[in-house]
């Protein structure tokens, strides 16, 4: 008794532990449920489109009011494509395709291999949507090669049965449309995964590269050279195109040159510089020029020019200059006590330089275009320094992005076009014909079955029965 | 005088007139009506065909860079796609539906302020063609007339438009006779049509169509982006909506097949998808905010 009833104690456990793990899978196994994640995705979707993704709390704040504003924050509309929510549902569809896969799939394909040795009623031909009767005043065997004639031309495959006065026969077509659907779900397994894999392993970056100077490619083992940056023209005095020439090096070697521009891109080892903007550097200039100040006349000597990094002897005096700092937007920031530049604007142009007595440093003031003399150039002296102007340094713009995971996404299409080919295109077609001859003429009974695509099958039907009635002279029905 | 828009008129005028004779075949059964109607869906196509030409050598690129220019290959693809219809399945009163659909689209796209329909120079950006066919055409001179991503993404997209509206206009009569049909009401205008089950199967091979070749425009977008961006996928309103709509559609083929819908429920179904389509195409270039200047 005891022991029974442990049994049933065991046994009530591990029903209520099966029961829910089979309530679980039955849920996932569902085609509801595919409907309502496919609507479920299209809906949600659309809240997406309609409020406007990414903006700043103040833009939502404008728009909808602060009650409206918390709950779009609650509910993650903001950014609705990546809360957690709906990143849920394509989890669900995903594992609901993989369920419904490992459901469905092994024994499809079982029956689609072993199609042939279905056993076969010939009663049953008359129950099917499509079907003729007709009699003919031939022998069954005759019958039967002009109809094993016809669909072979037809491309069907043939199994036929029986001898003498009773044929059967069994025909097939497109079996492998059948699978259409399943290569369809796999690709939009592929085609997540690929999105997945972009996610986590790709990037997104920019940067301005000025030419002559290489980069560090973030995450790859080559550099990046900027040869050339060069800006085309209409007539009309329009932007034609942003031209760069760039250069990839690898272990200090130049592997590889293209010249890229708007939509042009270069690709290098699964990664992508695009052409997207160009500017004036904000820290480097090409060369500056710079004028000499007798204090006693206040006036401005002969101006000279002085290329970056390197010296200049000023004429008609003792000193010689250096440049060696510029900044667009000048800033000084008194905490950490160093230069910036507030912008990437040539708002406060200034450079610095350093001024040589012979080979005795003696200052290395700033000097600032808009604000001559403010500061003096060289202490206690009866000259100064006017920083008249420049030539400044163009950079190009450059994005960089790397996204393992697009390669991914291209074989998952490429599955799909593949699946759909198959799924709508290729209609898997079976008829089942029975032949018998009684009494000088022959019955023959041909019906068939199609997954899709009725109309089609029907005019298959009709035509199979009129190749072999057309030249026969009694038809019945 | 701008060529395409001669062929505009005439197109217009013969659509109205096509749908007239497709009418008068589906009131009178005359065989000659018949037959005079889909000789003129014919010329009706050849015209439109000469629009898209036309317009080709005036702005000098594909002709689809306009919300005008895609209506003109929307209208094509319709007609082109229920001319193929009516040649397979023989059934010929259809036709004044599709064609009242063409003639509508005709005049909203008339209808259309100038600057949508302006044959204008192509922006920059949106310059990219295949180098396999330019090296191709170039053998004649004619390699600025070689396409690329972006016009085969909108040509592939609409021509899944026009399976969506064949659909949509074979849903709408397979509501109509099918309530004849369980009201045992029969005129000729209702026995004009085929059976409300062959409409239909008709309606859902239209679907069949247009699924496959709008996830063919939906890709190519993507791959276009990808060179363009370097982002395939950026959740815009245009590429989600194509999406939301992909998935209606989706849904009713699973319904269809796994859980047997068939008749009213699949025709509502295809009826809010192609609701969907329209949005897509109309509503999201002039509601929402986004990067598609059109279509
Ligand atoms: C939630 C996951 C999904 C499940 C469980 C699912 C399940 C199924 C099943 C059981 C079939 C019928 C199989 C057959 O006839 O051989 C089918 C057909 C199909 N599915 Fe899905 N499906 C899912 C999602 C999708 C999605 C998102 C798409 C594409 C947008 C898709 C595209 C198709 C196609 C094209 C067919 C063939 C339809 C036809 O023959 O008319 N499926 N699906």
């Amino acid at each position: 008794m005891a022991e029974k009833a442990n049994e049933a104690a065991g046994g009530v456990e591990s029903r209520w532990y099966r029961t829910l793990g089979s309530r679980i899978w039955y849920f996932l196994n569902s085609l509801k449920l595919t409907l309502f994640i496919l609507i479920g995705l299209a809906v949600t979707s659309i809240f997406g489109t309609v409020v406007e993704q990414n903006q700043s709390i103040e833009k939502y704040i404008e728009a909808y009011g602060e009650q409206w504003t918390s709950f779009i924050y609650y509910a993650r509309l903001q950014d609705m494509y990546h809360a957690w929510w709906f990143l849920a549902l394509l989890a669900m569809l995903a594992v609901n395709i993989v369920v419904c896969t490992f459901e469905r799939f092994p024994p499809k394909w079982k029956s689609l291999l072993n199609h042939r040795n279905d056993k076969f009623d010939p009663r049953l031909i008359d129950k099917f949507s499509h079907h003729e009767t007709v009699r003919l005043n031939e022998s069954a065997d005759t019958v039967r090669a002009k109809l094993e004639g016809v669909l072979k031309k037809r491309r069907y495959g043939v199994d036929s049965s029986g001898s003498g006065k009773e044929f059967h026969l069994y025909a097939w077509k497109g079996r492998i449309g059948r699978l259409g659907s399943d290569f369809t779900h796999i690709s939009l397994l592929v085609i997540l995964m690929g999105a997945i894999i972009g996610s986590y392993y790709g990037y997104k970056d920019f940067t301005g590269i000025i030419e002559g100077k290489s980069i560090t490619v973030p995450q790859a083992d080559f550099k990046l050279r900027l040869d050339k940056f060069w800006i085309e023209y209409y007539d009309t005095g329009q932007v034609k195109q942003y031209n760069s020439v760039l250069t990839v090096v690898e272990d200090g070697k130049d592997v590889f040159q293209k010249q890229i521009w708007v939509n042009e891109p270069l690709y290098y080892k699964g990664i992508r510089f695009y052409q997207s903007s160009y500017g004036q550097a904000w820290n480097k200039v090409e060369e500056a020029e710079i004028a000499l100040k007798l204090k006693a006349k206040d006036s401005l000597e002969e101006s000279f020019r002085v290329k970056w990094d390197s010296v200049e002897k000023v004429p008609g005096s003792k000193y010689s200059v250096k440049l060696v700092g510029f900044t667009g937007d000048f800033a000084y920031d008194e905490a950490t006590n160093t230069v910036f530049s507030k912008s990437p604007e040539p708002n406060n142009p200034a450079i610095n330089i350093e001024i040589y007595d012979g080979d005795k440093l003696v200052s290395t003031p700033w000097l600032f275009m808009k604000y001559p003399g403010i500061f003096p150039a060289i202490p206690d002296s009866d000259v100064d320094m006017v920083y008249i102007g420049h030539k400044g340094l163009w950079y190009s713009g450059i994005s960089i992005n790397k996204d393992p995971g697009t390669n991914v996404v291209w074989v998952g299409t490429s599955i799909m076009g593949f699946g759909f080919i198959l799924a709508f295109f290729v209609y898997h077609r079976r008829i089942w014909v029975y032949i018998k001859e009684e009494g000088g003429s022959t019955e023959v009974k041909i019906g068939g079955t199609i997954n899709k695509n009725q109309l089609v099958f029907e005019r298959d039907i009709k035509e199979l029965t009129d190749s072999i009635t057309s030249d026969s002279a009694s038809r019945g029905r | 005088m701008i060529l395409s828009l001669v062929f505009f008129t005439f197109s217009f005028i013969f659509y109205i007139l096509t749908t007239a004779a497709y009418a008068g075949y589906w009131a009178f059964k005359k065989k000659w009506l018949g037959q005079t109607a889909t000789a003129m869906a014919f010329v009706a196509l050849g015209s439109t065909t000469m629009i898209l030409i036309s317009r080709a050598g005036e702005s000098g690129h594909a002709p689809f860079s306009n919300l005008w220019e895609s209506m003109v290959l929307f209208i094509w693809a319709t007609n082109a796609g229920y001319l193929l219809m009516e040649y397979r399945h023989k059934f010929k009163a259809i036709g004044t539906v599709v064609m009242a659909i063409e003639t509508l689209s005709m005049l909203s796209a008339s209808l259309l302020p100038y600057r949508f329909k302006s044959v204008e120079p192509l922006n920059p950006a949106l310059q990219n063609k295949w180098k396999w066919m330019m090296d191709i055409l170039s053998t004649w001179g004619l390699e600025k007339y070689a396409i690329g991503w972006l016009d085969f993404h909108v040509f592939t997209t609409f021509i899944g438009y026009a399976g969506f509206a064949i659909a949509f206009g074979l849903s709408l009569l397979f509501l109509w006779k099918f309530r004849a049909e369980t009201r045992n009401v029969t005129n000729r205008f209702v026995e004009a049509f085929p059976d409300s089950k062959v409409l239909d199967e008709m309606s859902y091979r239209a679907i069949a169509w247009g699924f496959p070749f709008l996830a063919v425009g939906i890709v190519s977008g993507a791959v276009w982006a990808n060179y363009a961006w370097g982002q395939y996928w950026a959740w815009d309103p245009k590429e989600t909506w194509s999406l939301i709509t992909w998935f209606i559609y989706a849904a009713y083929l699973h319904a269809r097949v796994t859980r047997g819908w068939r008749g009213k429920r699949a025709a509502y179904l295809s009826i809010i998808g192609f609701a969907a389509v329209i949005f897509l195409y109309w509503g999201v270039s002039f509601i929402l905010p986004g990067l598609h200047a059109y279509a």
